[in-house]
């Protein structure tokens, strides 16, 4: 399941802006990877930041990591590994490219690195615990909303979803069979899912506006800009865990500054 | 008294659309009253509510012609479904009716004090800790209600409220809002629940093609009705049913 796991893990307890700084270091690190070991390692440390969320994160982020790369491992080793350059190598009957397969080794390990490493992120990020760390961090509202939106849209979907679902189920919309027909099942599923979704933006935009969100500051110095938000319960955050984040840009820097010097080696 | 929304001879006409949705219309809307807007689907209330408020045409487009005032400091508004008026950002109750103070940047203990009193207001208190998207319609309906008036408006609109309510929900909600009135906040209620609005109103407008066709007492207004006049033809004693629902229970009784 994509999305928020309640837990008591020390990734659910850490300041959001900490979760996000390792998921963001494996995105940005995974670019600084040229070499299969390397990326290798990489796909170890995202294993070991999902593990650290406890065996429910673990599971709920590392199966869909590999499902969603799977498809994508396969299409670089077919076409890094027959297309590439010579030499060859001897796969059973298969004869591949071995600069073909180093290239899709660290293609694949990049994918399945930043998928594993932002499904944890989601996972034990708690989306209000995250808006209230903006909110105190003085975040725009609409910032805010654009973020939190993109963390939840998936589980909200999927309620809608199953909810349409059983009513097209009511009204005999039947699933099984052939690949064909359930594909053809997909649109009395989607058009709803999607057309409800957007009838209902006019009525939510209204809502929030009508409750103040965006709102300008009243009177006083500086009125007429937008009012900053109260924050009312916001994460806590340590000296210890602004000093990791920190380390994580100092170690995607010093990554870098390694590649470019190898690169110009 | 002085009015908190003044709408001298106001037509509105929604983006896109050939004809206005509200023409000519004058009204005032004092503080402390409930003011009840009714009409068949298609009359304009909905719209009454949004131009009264400043929602329209400010968020929802469209053109306004003739006068308005709006005195009011702050209005808001609460519509039917209370799914689509969740902000999405709040795990619990006691934050999502926090949420609309906490957007104007008041202190902290402010803001707190303003979504107890609201939470108090409407009987919610006891969900305070729950998730708001774990509630039932009803409870979630007045959780919306409770948000809103946390934001401690002039002026509230209600635009169908209890339309997805069960009776018991529907009934506790109309009951809360002569105390809302009371509080100085002026009530704008847009329902074809007549039977359950009417005893809480202390005005009715009567819309037809977007135009007033008959305002004042609700007792007065509103027993030009079909369901009314039936009613007082087959000998019913004030007062007068308003709607067939309610007709047929008296009926039944």
């Amino acid at each position: 399941m994509i999305g928020y796991v309640a837990g008591r893990s020390i990734l659910h307890r850490a300041h959001p802006y900490t979760t996000l700084a390792l998921a963001g270091a494996v995105l940005l690190g995974a670019f600084a990877m040229t070499r299969p070991l390397q990326v290798g390692l990489l796909v170890l440390g995202a294993a070991g930041f999902a593990a650290l969320g406890g065996g429910a994160t673990l599971r709920s982020s590392a199966k869909p990591a590999l499902l969603l790369a799977l498809p994508i491992w396969v299409l670089l080793f077919v076409l890094h590994g027959l297309l590439g350059p010579e030499p060859r190598v001897f796969f059973g009957p298969v004869r591949l490219s071995a600069a073909g397969i180093a290239t899709a080794l660290v293609l694949g390990g990049r994918v399945t690195a930043i998928v594993l490493a932002f499904l944890t992120a989601l996972a034990t990020t708690a989306p209000h615990r995250l808006v209230e760390a903006m909110t105190a961090g003085g975040q725009p509202f609409g910032r805010i909303f654009l973020l939190s939106s993109t963390l939840t849209v998936l589980p909200r979907m999927r309620e809608r979803a199953a909810l349409i679902l059983e009513a097209q189920q009511c009204r005999g919309l039947r699933l099984g069979g052939s690949p064909l027909a359930r594909l053809k099942a997909l649109g009395p599923l989607a058009l709803p899912l999607v057309l409800g979704a957007l009838a209902e933006v006019d009525e939510q935009v209204l809502a929030l506006d009508a409750r103040g969100a965006g709102d300008r500051r009243e009177g006083g110095e500086g009125g007429g800009g937008a009012a900053r938000r109260t924050a009312l319960d916001p994460p806590r955050d340590s000296t210890a865990q602004r000093v990791v984040r920190w380390a994580l840009l100092v170690l995607v820097l010093a990554a870098y500054a390694w590649k470019f010097r190898s690169m110009r080696g | 008294m002085s009015a908190l929304i003044t709408l001298d001879r106001v037509s509105f006409v929604y983006p896109g659309a050939d004809r206005p949705a509200l023409e000519e219309v004058s009204l005032r809307v004092a503080p402390a009253e409930v003011l009840l807007v009714t009409g068949e689907t298609g009359a304009g209330t909905s719209t009454l509510l949004l131009v009264a408020t400043g929602f329209a045409p400010r968020v929802v487009g469209g053109r306004l012609l003739g006068a308005r005032d709006i005195a009011a400091r702050r209005c808001t508004v609460v519509f039917s479904r209370p799914w689509t008026q969740l902000s999405g950002l709040c795990s619990t109750v006691r934050d999502e009716v926090a949420f609309g103070p906490a957007s104007r940047g008041l202190p902290r203990e402010t803001v707190r004090a303003a979504a107890a009193r609201a939470m108090d207001a409407l009987g919610v208190a006891h969900l305070a800790g729950r998730d708001p998207a774990r509630l039932s319609g009803g409870e979630l309906q007045r959780v919306v209600v409770a948000a809103a008036l946390a934001l401690e408006p002039d002026a509230i609109a209600l635009d169908d409220p209890a339309a997805e309510l069960d009776p018991a929900a529907a009934d506790a909600l109309y009951a809360a809002l002569p105390g809302i009135a009371a509080s100085g906040t002026a009530v704008l209620l847009a329902t074809p629940d007549l039977d359950r609005a009417a005893p809480v109103a202390s005005r009715a407008v009567v819309l037809e093609r977007g135009r007033v066709v008959a305002e004042g007492a609700p007792g007065r207004v509103l027993d030009g009705t079909t369901v009314a006049v039936i009613a007082r033809a087959a000998g019913c004693p004030p007062p007068l049913p308003l709607d067939v629902p309610a007709l047929a229970r008296r009926v039944a009784r």
